[in-house]
């Protein structure tokens, strides 16, 4: 017996790179372990609940800067969700074997933020639709409550999910939270207050070109590490169990 | 009969028992090594000095108006809660996470058991920090000089909210072992305490007192100064928060994979004992009325709480006439005796005019200004009594807590104090002809007539009128009595007063 047939058998079906189920079998993976659908129906929720806060105008007593703290604080909640997402629960085995996994890191973070985004536009939409009986999304939006409108609201959710991304490369993915957390803490002071740092970009109006210079820095600088690093769960580097 | 027989047995109960605590003690010291709680520490620190305690530098140096922001209104417990229900969350939802829940139960030891170890460190850490923290933070301000006394019962409240934080955010975790269990908690607990706020800041009675968040009529000067702070609030809260934190404990031994029956049972006890002290805490709190030095619960209320706090007064004159203030309020003693000064030179010579004036406690009102509470002038010899913490908000200086809070607004706001309870005007705005007098005084003691409406707006008493303008027959009769001079004006003034102070005196008696 020789190995001549052996080197002339026929492919097996892992071996068939062409088609289109097993190009997106890796992807499906990768956010099945991530847990990504049940981050969705969570932002969903989020959703919402930010509807229902500017269907019912729950605010928060003070000035204009405190009437925005609900929904800053549903923002942050959303951008905790998708900064969790980044926990992968095989570690080093998977750093190894893995190369496509920056890039499905950086897919995953991007369509979350994206789809986060979309399903809290809707939601404050339906809420400002709702309250004020408008019909135009965007205008509707600002007019009903929610401070700024899309566009401060995408500025502020990709800041903070940008802190969620550096706290889950820093500290562990499940600790992601940690960061958009405190992060609401330090603005519910900030708007309390007068504040000047463009750092504090919800405290500034939706065209303020520093606020949201500062907002894309932290998103980018987020979305990079955790694209090129990932989270700290390296068997170095433990994060708390 | 052999000897086996006749040897006595082994006392090994004792032994036995003495290894449970043993065992419980080493399973603890366990989980508070391997516990997460640690890793957030630093950072609630850091929110720590940037929410409790840095806001706080810019009052008075006094405990009550200090703690106001960390304390009475709770953001000690919003910069610990969400995390310590976070972290919490994550603790219990490990056997579930590890999928290890199955090993757990086979145990020798009950899971309820293992789980209320696990718990019982992460509050450890988390109470234990929050006592260090506003320890650290009370001895910074001891340092500084701050005077009172501590809102002791409040840190008492706050270590027990962080307790029931971590007992919550636990059984979140144990009952849903999820990643998404942590942020869930701790968003979910920061949103219960933005609600609080939000409630504390509107609601000034009934069951929303029992909100830690909440300051309306219960955290006032002078607490601490001249009277005590009184426990009745904070005990009912206590017994809230520990209400939640127990019933919480005892849901997470209602499942069959917590224990035996008899166990179980027990845990159903503890959580109907724990929600029981909850509604009772509500209840209580719901009768609470607003009391001179604070909220009183009557059925919580001890008489010895009322007791005032002894003090030797400091002391100074104010134009030859004493003025002592309570020593805690002694950096202010210069300003005042300076403030006043005018006002005794211009009523000198007057009948009824104070020998003394004597610093009282401010009385407490139902939402968080305290405002309409004026200086009263009784007793034989006469002595001014003055309520110095009513108008802290005017205090000049670094710890003056009014945007305008400057010498001149103190020195302006105490003129129109003490004129208005020279004419006799008591709690309220006073008879035309007082206002009139008063007018008129306040023009003797360097305030001009056309710029008394700006002293009355800019904020207490609430009984003085608003008006954007001096004019009026109010205004016009104070310019006529001050045009006679100052001798004909204080003649006329010695002869009217016992009048004008019974109310007698009409404005078209003014000359």
């Amino acid at each position: 017996m020789t190995t001549a047939g052996v080197q002339s058998s026929a492919p097996v079906a892992g071996r068939q790179p062409a088609r289109p189920a097993l190009v997106l079998r890796l992807p499906w993976l990768y956010l099945v372990s991530r847990r990504v659908p049940a981050a969705l129906g969570l932002i969903a929720g989020l959703a919402v609940l930010l509807w229902a806060s500017l269907r019912w105008h729950w605010n928060v007593a003070g000035g204009p800067a405190a009437q925005e703290f609900i929904p800053l604080a549903i923002e942050a909640g959303v951008a905790a969700v998708v900064a969790v997402t980044t926990y992968g629960p095989f570690g080093e085995p998977e750093r190894a074997a893995g190369r496509w996994l920056p890039y499905l890191r950086l897919g995953a973070a991007l369509a979350l933020t994206a789809a986060a985004f979309g399903a809290l536009a809707a939601g404050a939409a339906a809420g400002a639709t709702g309250a004020t009986g408008a019909t135009g999304a965007a205008a509707g939006a600002a007019a009903g409550g929610l401070a700024g409108g899309t566009l401060a609201m995408l500025r502020n959710l990709a800041g903070i999910v940008g802190t969620g991304l550096l706290t889950a490369a820093a500290a562990g993915g499940a600790f992601g939270w940690v960061g958009p957390m405190a992060y609401l803490l330090v603005t519910e002071v900030a708007l309390t207050g007068t504040t000047t740092t463009p750092w504090v970009w919800p405290a500034h109006p939706a065209h303020d070109r520093g606020a949201a210079i500062c907002a894309s820095l932290v998103y980018a600088a987020g979305v990079a590490v955790i694209t090129v690093r990932g989270t700290r769960n390296s068997g170095r580097n433990p994060a708390p169990e | 009969m052999t000897a086996m027989t006749a040897a006595p047995a082994r006392p090994r109960a004792p032994r036995a028992a003495s290894a449970v605590p043993l065992a419980a003690a080493r399973l603890l010291r366990i989980e508070l090594r391997r516990n997460a709680m640690p890793w957030v520490l630093p950072l609630i620190a850091v929110l720590f000095w940037f929410d409790s305690y840095r806001p706080s530098t810019g009052q008075p140096p006094i405990y009550l108006l200090r703690t106001f922001w960390n304390m009475g209104q709770g953001h000690t417990i919003i910069d610990f809660g969400p995390f310590v229900a976070g972290v919490a969350a994550w603790m219990g939802s490990r056997d579930g996470r590890r999928h290890t829940r199955d090993l757990v139960t086979a145990a020798a030891r009950a899971r309820y058991a293992a789980q209320l170890a696990t718990w019982a460190a992460t509050a450890i850490w988390a109470v234990g920090a929050y006592l260090v923290f506003v320890g650290v933070l009370f001895a910074v301000y001891a340092h500084q000089g701050v005077a009172g006394e501590p809102p002791w019962w409040w840190v008492a409240v706050g270590a027990t909210a962080v307790a029931a934080f971590s007992a919550a955010g636990f059984a979140v975790g144990a009952f849903f072992p999820s990643r998404f269990a942590a942020p869930l908690a701790a968003f979910g607990g920061f949103f219960a305490m933005v609600q609080s706020s939000q409630t504390g800041f509107r609601d000034s009675g009934g069951w929303a007192l029992i909100l830690p968040t909440n300051s309306n009529g219960n955290f006032q000067p002078d607490s601490g100064i001249f009277y005590r702070y009184l426990p009745d609030l904070p005990i009912a809260r206590l017994m809230f928060l520990a209400g939640i934190a127990v019933a919480a404990l005892g849901l997470l031994g209602l499942p069959a994979w917590a224990g035996g029956p008899r166990l179980r049972r027990a845990a159903a006890v503890v959580t109907v004992a724990g929600v029981a002290a909850t509604g009772t805490a509500v209840g209580l709190a719901s009768t609470a009325q607003l009391g001179p030095h604070g909220i009183v619960i009557p059925a919580l209320h001890d008489a010895a709480s009322d007791q005032p706090i002894r003090y030797a007064p400091v002391c100074s004159r104010a134009a030859a006439v004493p003025v002592c203030l309570n020593p805690a309020y002694q950096p202010y003693l210069t300003d005042v005796t300076a403030a006043l000064a005018p006002a005794f030179r211009e009523v000198s010579g007057l009948p009824g005019v104070p020998v003394r004036v004597s610093q009282v406690g401010a009385l407490y009102a139902s939402s968080n200004g305290v405002s309409s509470q004026p200086m009263t002038i009784t007793g034989r010899p006469p002595v001014l009594s003055l309520p110095l913490g009513a108008v802290l908000s005017f205090l000049p200086g670094p710890g003056g807590r009014h945007p305008r809070g400057t010498a001149k607004a103190f020195d302006r706001v105490l003129a129109l104090l003490f004129a208005h309870a020279f004419v006799g005007a008591g709690n309220g705005a006073g008879t035309p002809a007082q206002q009139a007098v008063q007018a008129a005084l306040m023009q003797g003691m360097g305030i001009p007539i056309a710029a008394q409406p700006s002293v009355v707006n800019l904020g207490p008493p609430s009984w003085a009128p608003t008006t954007k303008t001096a004019s009026g027959p109010v205004y016009a009769a104070a310019q006529r009595l001050t045009a006679l001079g100052p001798t004909a004006g204080q003649a006329w003034l010695a002869a009217h007063l016992t009048a004008l102070r019974s109310g007698q005196l009409t404005l078209g008696q003014l000359p």
